[in-house]
């Protein structure tokens, strides 16, 4: 068995200082590391979304919150160190409302004009929840293939949040826990489980 | 190597995710380390772990698709424009 170490489960450190960097060069008026620092921030949000939340089109406008809130954000920061924090709090935020949202509203349907029709000419029903149900699992397939799309499916939302946090995007446990505000005891309770039912998910797929 | 012995088993996975952070103390390290040399169970537990793991990891690395980078870079254009 090897040791622990060589897992390396959580990404760098530097990864806060990295983003604290490019905060502060785009503070300061370089437009390269404001380019740099918004597209960061967009492929966080969008990853993100989708991973948690499971849609594209709801990935596609929290991504074009956060370069807005970016950009506002980076003007009137007072510790650049925080950033990444913010910008993952910021995401999971506007996901949580995206899903209120979506409880609140109809189910999607398709106008008459949209309809589709048999070899006959008669109209057929169209089931759009479930074309964009598959346009959905496409996405989430190339970003992160199909059989972890389909364990992460499989895993309770609470827990989901903490897989997509520190495992995907290598966050600390403290990181974790202040921006799904909860306690580090409890990121790691979670996380505990979390694994232990993707790993039975994987094993099955 | 042995059959599971339920009671270390458990007691021993209780422990894994912290083994797997680098979190657990060394004497702990070690019991589990010498015990999933004779566990086929555990060993296949901890392997498991470390595959799941693993995937998530190169996930998180892979870029995202061309056409969300397209956008992505399309509107920081249209913001600083």
């Amino acid at each position: 068995m090897t040791n622990p170490e060589d897992v390396n489960l959580s990404k760098d450190d530097g990864e806060r200082t990295a983003y604290a960097g490019l905060v502060r060069g785009a503070a300061a008026g370089n437009s390269e590391a404001m380019e740099q620092l918004l597209m960061r921030a967009q492929e966080v949000a969008y990853r993100v979304s989708l991973l948690v939340c499971g849609q594209a089109e709801d990935a596609e406008d929290t991504m074009q919150e956060a370069l807005l809130k970016t950009y506002r954000y980076v003007h009137r920061i007072k510790n650049p160190e925080a950033f990444r924090t913010w910008l993952y709090r910021t995401v999971r935020n506007a996901c949580l409302m995206k899903r209120r949202r979506r409880v609140d509203e109809p189910g999607r349907f398709t106008s008459l004009e949209q309809g589709a029709t048999n070899g006959s000419g008669e109209p057929v029903p169209i089931d759009v929840a479930d074309e964009t149900r598959r346009a959905d699992q496409q996405m989430i397939d190339a970003v992160v293939g199909e059989r972890l799309r389909q364990a992460l499916d499989r895993l309770p939302r609470a827990y989901r949040i903490i897989v997509v946090l520190r495992e995907i995007e290598g966050l600390s446990t403290r990181e974790v826990a202040e921006i799904a505000g909860i306690s580090e005891a409890n990121v790691k309770t979670r996380l505990h489980r979390a694994r232990q039912m993707l790993r039975q998910s994987l094993e099955g797929l | 190597m042995s059959e599971p012995r339920a009671d270390e088993c458990r007691e021993l996975l209780a422990g894994v995710s912290a083994y797997l952070d680098g979190e657990l103390g060394t004497r702990d390290c070690e019991r589990l380390e010498r015990h999933s040399r004779t566990c086929r169970s555990c060993a296949a537990v901890v392997a498991g772990l470390r595959q799941a793991i693993g995937l998530c990891h190169e996930a998180g690395r892979a870029p995202l698709p061309d056409a969300v980078r397209e956008k992505a870079r399309a509107s920081i254009k249209r913001l600083l424009k």
